[in-house]
């Protein structure tokens, strides 16, 4: 599906539809903020301008542009916190150098805790960040209460708060900007971004990546990325054979009708399984329901309306009547651990696999984008990326990032 | 339109009833000489295919079977047994 205003889109963000070479020095698979910005990194860090970013629908059709837009540092393995860590300063840092509004709001982060036992896993986490330099700190229900004075912190709720773990440096950054801030950085560096373009296939030969089919011809090259978010396994296995510890599932979100301000934080409840925040035109947004079976339909479900609008008004008891205004999904590769999978050079030489963050993806995109252009650049992976290979699973060294979340594969 | 499963003791019923309970893979492999990469593969790794797959259900909120179906993942729809 080729859009018509797809030049005109271009035409406004960075001047011109670039004409598809038969060769570039690497090609990236889809147009999502990690794909664009390992594209932006390669230009910019490592003198590769040689780049094709090859996207079916639109740039931001997928994860990039259906996400909530929180950005939050504070993980719990030991693995993931320095990536998240260099992921949050990131943002001012590319605002700058962009010359584009990224939006960064850094909020901060409220983790609400509704048992004696969350409490316990938040004091670990807490602990965990405060080791790794991370600002985060446990708070009690009356702190809870100074930071949203609209919190419920009474018996009334079925789930009472205990407490909560308070992570400052968090917040929202604008999601559209960072796709477009990222293409036109991007393009002005001499990537070519190729929209409504279609990977049909790979070449491989003597187990290495030598070019890649697309509907609209055939490219040679020697490093291919899989960034292709939610479809990256079926990609995966379609085209290479190569099998992924993936289950895809539909996350929804929605928002509520604009409101004065009244929610100055990011909120979240693991226990209602629930995250909320209110974006800068006023709308609550709420989300983080996923139907537990793996589909590709981005559809969103009526159980899951009634569900967050139980939820939310449990513990904020003022949106209590207020309307959604908009719902929508979007697709998560989950992987068994809750941590991405960074695989580079095997087993097919030049293949690169960027995926499986579930709903980590948006906030890790700019730092992963960076040492991936470094991976591909070198073929070497940088230290940070080495914990998420994909052979971490038949060495059994699955990470705990599970415990920080609920977990929503279909494999609990 | 509304997801729904034919359990093959109860009929059709609501999707919601049911849990998901993965790919078919096959048989479980044999434990004399495994590796961990056979291992790996039959508990972790998946097709994840956008179109028909048979996959295993378990009728959570009813009778308690254990079956497999064929699906589409990008319509959700049951399609009838191969």
């Amino acid at each position: 599906m080729r859009l018509k205003s797809n030049s005109n889109i271009n035409g406004r963000l960075w001047g011109w539809d670039p004409p598809l070479k038969s060769s570039y020095d690497a090609v990236i698979i889809g147009g999502g903020l990690h794909g664009l910005a390992t594209a932006y990194f390669l230009a910019r860090h490592h003198g590769m301008s040689s780049v094709a970013v090859i996207e079916k629908r639109y740039i931001g059709f997928g994860g990039s542009g259906r996400n909530t837009a929180i950005v939050r540092a504070n993980q719990r393995t030991q693995e993931n916190l320095p990536l998240y860590k260099e992921a949050l300063e990131m943002w001012p840092v590319l605002t700058r150098e962009l010359d584009f509004n990224l939006m960064f709001y850094n909020c901060g982060n409220l983790n609400l805790a509704h048992s004696e036992a969350a409490l316990k896993a938040m004091r670990l986490q807490v602990a965990s960040a405060q080791f790794h330099g991370i600002q985060s700190q446990m708070v009690d229900p009356k702190q809870c209460k100074t930071l949203i004075p609209a919190l419920d912190i009474s018996d009334r709720p079925r789930y009472p708060i205990y407490g909560g773990m308070y992570h400052p440096p968090g917040g929202i950054v604008r999601h559209d900007a960072v796709v477009w801030g990222l293409a036109k950085g991007a393009a002005r560096k001499g990537i070519h971004i190729h929209q409504g373009t279609e990977v049909k296939g790979m070449g491989v030969k003597n187990q290495k990546i030598v070019s890649v089919e697309t509907d609209k011809g055939k490219i040679n090259t020697s490093r291919v990325l899989n960034a292709a978010g939610g479809y990256s396994a079926a990609l995966s296995y379609q085209m290479l054979g190569i099998r992924l510890p993936i289950s895809v599932l539909t996350i929804q979100a929605m928002v509520t009708q604009p409101l004065k301000p009244l929610l100055n934080h990011v909120v979240s409840s693991g226990a209602y399984h629930c995250y909320a925040n209110q974006t800068l035109k006023g709308e609550i947004a709420t989300g983080a329901h996923m139907d537990p079976w793996p589909n590709y339909t981005n559809q969103s479900t009526a159980r899951y309306i009634k569900h967050q609008a139980e939820a939310v008004t449990e513990f904020l008891p003022c949106l209590k009547g207020v309307k959604f205004m908009r719902i929508w999904g979007g697709l998560a590769d989950m992987t068994p651990d809750m941590a991405p999978i960074i695989n580079g050079n095997d087993p097919i030489k030049g293949y690169y696999i960027d995926c499986g963050w579930g709903y980590f993806g948006f906030k890790s995109c700019l730092v992963t984008g960076k040492y991936m252009a470094k991976f591909m650049a070198d073929g070497t992976c940088p230290n940070i990326l080495k914990p998420f290979t994909l052979r971490r699973f038949e060495q059994h060294r699955l990470m705990g990032e599970t415990a920080a979340v609920v977990n929503y594969s279909p494999d609990n | 339109m509304a997801f729904t499963i034919t359990c093959p003791v109860c009929g059709i019923r609501r999707g919601y009833e049911f849990r998901f309970g993965g790919e078919d893979k096959g048989p479980r492999p044999p434990e004399e000489n495994l590796t961990s990469e056979t291992w790996c593969e039959y508990v972790h790794m998946n097709n994840c295919i956008a179109g028909i797959q048979k996959e295993w259900w378990f009728h959570r909120d009813g009778c308690g079977s254990w079956f497999t179906i064929y699906r589409d993942t990008t319509t959700n729809q049951q399609v009838e047994n191969r």
